[in-house]
């Protein structure tokens, strides 16, 4: 159900295998009748389910005292009425004022129980939000910037522009765009609490201000629609279980005719020589390592079908290979050896690899660098980008 | 547009923005206070610490604030809304004309959001009545958004609320 006018601008749903029932979106009624249709909606989810039902407000962004005590009021009164109902309220950590609000309702009624979703938007989280990682993501960024200062114009940065990079995580590369490209505006999201901490401090370290770092779910965002002229999401899609679903929000939060920006890679196409054989052994199990905690890191050439089912047209695709010919070739090693230790140190370790694959795994990445520094060798991490502009 | 004191610290407030419209124009859509509220939040919040979330929360206080206005104000006159800023709280000092009497009701209903039931009384509201009066939402800006209210009186037919909202430490 979705209720249009300006005031009721959210989405009501249930979802009856999972006993789910969802409020979304900014409801501020005058009155209760305005909310009459979706206040039955909850009492009739209420009487299909038996035992639990979920209410999940994660993407609630506003709700009104009198929708909220209308909606409560439904609920504690079923709870009155049904010995055997138990509702768990699930609230974001993201949305400060719902969790403060609806955890009241844990002390009025026994029955009811809120729960804040935080910590897990998505299964590889807590590999790629480990701090370890950071020196990882700052020498990628390092890296990649060579390429991609030419490559953003061509797919609609300029100066000027109100622009959105979502999962921003350590802020670097918004840091970049900021000195290279001077846009209006920035805002910089990311799911990790440290890693924001880190993107303040190098943007207050380097006197960048005016980038306007903020927490949040990206497949959930606070955001409203319509609002930037190029959105980027670099590295991120590969890692998100439901690519699609983040997509959805990169597109809702572009203007009309504004771009979307990606990059993503394809691990297995990783190459290096000499030793290119172990090397190639070694990356295409780091595809299916990922795979295995549902993450696709071979979502680059499949940029250009995601972005056209998402909606976009006017797509762009091209892509990069970062080699350790660019600048220092101990910049290219460094980032392997990252690898190395979170993939076959830890992913490997926490998928249950025996210590013969482990070793054979972790050779892959030690060809790789010896090929970087090899004085005649040649190494490299090919990266698609790709951008699509939303319809007007 | 002056700084605004703290009565309890005697530091100054920063003024950050004013908003004044005549009543009957506000009172003519109830959607007057979703949009001003949504729209200075995003003004005044661009540089908190996180802006986005920050906006959200703001805005989600000042439309009560609003919202109340709009119930309880009349047609003649002006609605004036001035923000300001200390540290990590932003006070908005909200008047709008008002029948007649009504300075007591608002003077007992800011009066119990300082008492020590105040929590109390907000949970025996939201457990009881079907609809929120004026006061539990008085309640709810002190107990959910950790707000210090008070009550300005510098005329018989106006009401002033003075709400301080410490929300960018509940924030970051």
């Amino acid at each position: 159900m979705i209720a249009a006018g300006l005031t009721q601008r959210f989405k009501v749903a249930f979802d009856p295998n999972s006993q789910v029932f969802s409020l979304a979106g900014t409801i501020r009624p005058r009155s209760i009748d305005e909310i009459a249709e979706s206040i039955h909606a909850l009492r009739e989810a209420i009487d299909a389910v038996k035992g639990v039902l979920y209410i999940d407000v994660k993407r609630l962004i506003q709700m009104n005292n009198t929708a909220f005590q209308a909606f409560i009021r439904v609920a504690l009164d079923a709870c009155r009425e049904r010995s055997d109902l138990r509702l768990i309220v699930v609230t974001s950590s993201v949305v400060g004022w719902t969790t403060r609000m609806f955890r009241h309702l844990s002390t009025i009624e026994p029955q009811i129980s809120v729960e804040v979703y935080d910590s897990m938007f998505y299964p590889g989280q807590s590999f790629v939000e480990d701090t370890s990682f950071i020196p990882i993501l700052r020498t990628q960024t390092k890296m990649t910037w060579r390429h991609e200062r030419d490559i953003l114009p061509r797919h609609g940065m300029r100066p000027g522009i109100a622009m959105a990079d979502i999962c921003c995580g350590i802020g670097d590369f918004a840091v970049l765009v900021q000195k290279e490209f001077e846009p209006g505006r920035i805002v910089a999201l990311d799911h990790s609490r440290a890693s924001l901490a880190y993107a303040r401090k190098v943007a207050a370290d380097f006197g960048v201000t005016g980038i306007e770092y903020t927490f949040g779910d990206a497949s959930e965002m606070l955001i409203e629609d319509n609002q930037f002229d190029f959105v980027t999401c670099r590295h991120s899609l590969q890692i998100f279980n439901q690519p699609e679903l983040l997509l959805k929000e990169l597109y809702r939060i572009c203007k009309p005719g504004g771009r979307v920006y990606i990059t993503n890679e394809k691990n297995s196409h990783c190459l290096g020589e000499p030793r290119a054989n172990s090397i190639q052994w070694t990356y295409t199990e780091v595809a299916k390592l990922f795979s295995h905690f549902e993450m696709d890191v071979e979502l680059g050439p499949k940029s250009r079908r995601y972005l056209a089912e998402a909606g976009f047209d006017d797509i762009l695709v091209e892509s990069f290979m970062v080699t350790n010919l660019d600048g220092d070739p101990q910049d290219f090693a460094d980032m392997i050896a990252a690898w190395e230790n979170v993939y076959a140190g830890e992913m490997a370790v926490k998928r249950g690899d025996p210590p013969e694959f482990i070793e054979r795994f972790r050779q892959g990445f030690r060809d790789h660098i010896f090929a970087a520094l090899h004085p005649k060798g040649y190494a490299g991490w090919p990266i698609w980008a790709a951008s699509g502009r939303k319809p007007l | 547009m002056g700084a605004s004191v703290n009565k309890t610290t005697g530091t100054a407030f920063e003024p950050l923005l004013q908003f004044d419209m005549e009543m009957e124009i506000f009172l003519s859509d109830w959607q007057h206070c979703d949009h001003v509220s949504s729209y200075l939040a995003r003004m005044i919040s661009h540089n908190r610490t996180d802006p986005v979330r920050h906006s959200n929360f703001f805005s989600s206080a000042l439309n009560e604030l609003l919202e109340v206005s709009f119930r309880g104000g009349t047609t003649d006159g002006k609605i004036g809304l001035s923000i300001y800023r200390q540290g990590v709280t932003e006070r908005v000092q909200l008047s709008f004309p008002c029948p007649p009497g009504q300075a007591r009701f608002y003077r007992e209903a800011v009066s119990r959001t300082r008492e020590s039931d105040a929590e109390a009384r907000y949970l025996d509201a939201i457990s009881n009545d079907l609809a929120p009066s004026r006061e539990s939402v008085l309640l709810d800006l002190a107990v959910n958004y950790d707000a210090r209210l008070r009550l300005d009186e510098d005329a018989a037919s106006a009401i002033t609320l003075v709400v301080d909202l410490p929300l960018e430490g509940m924030v970051s």
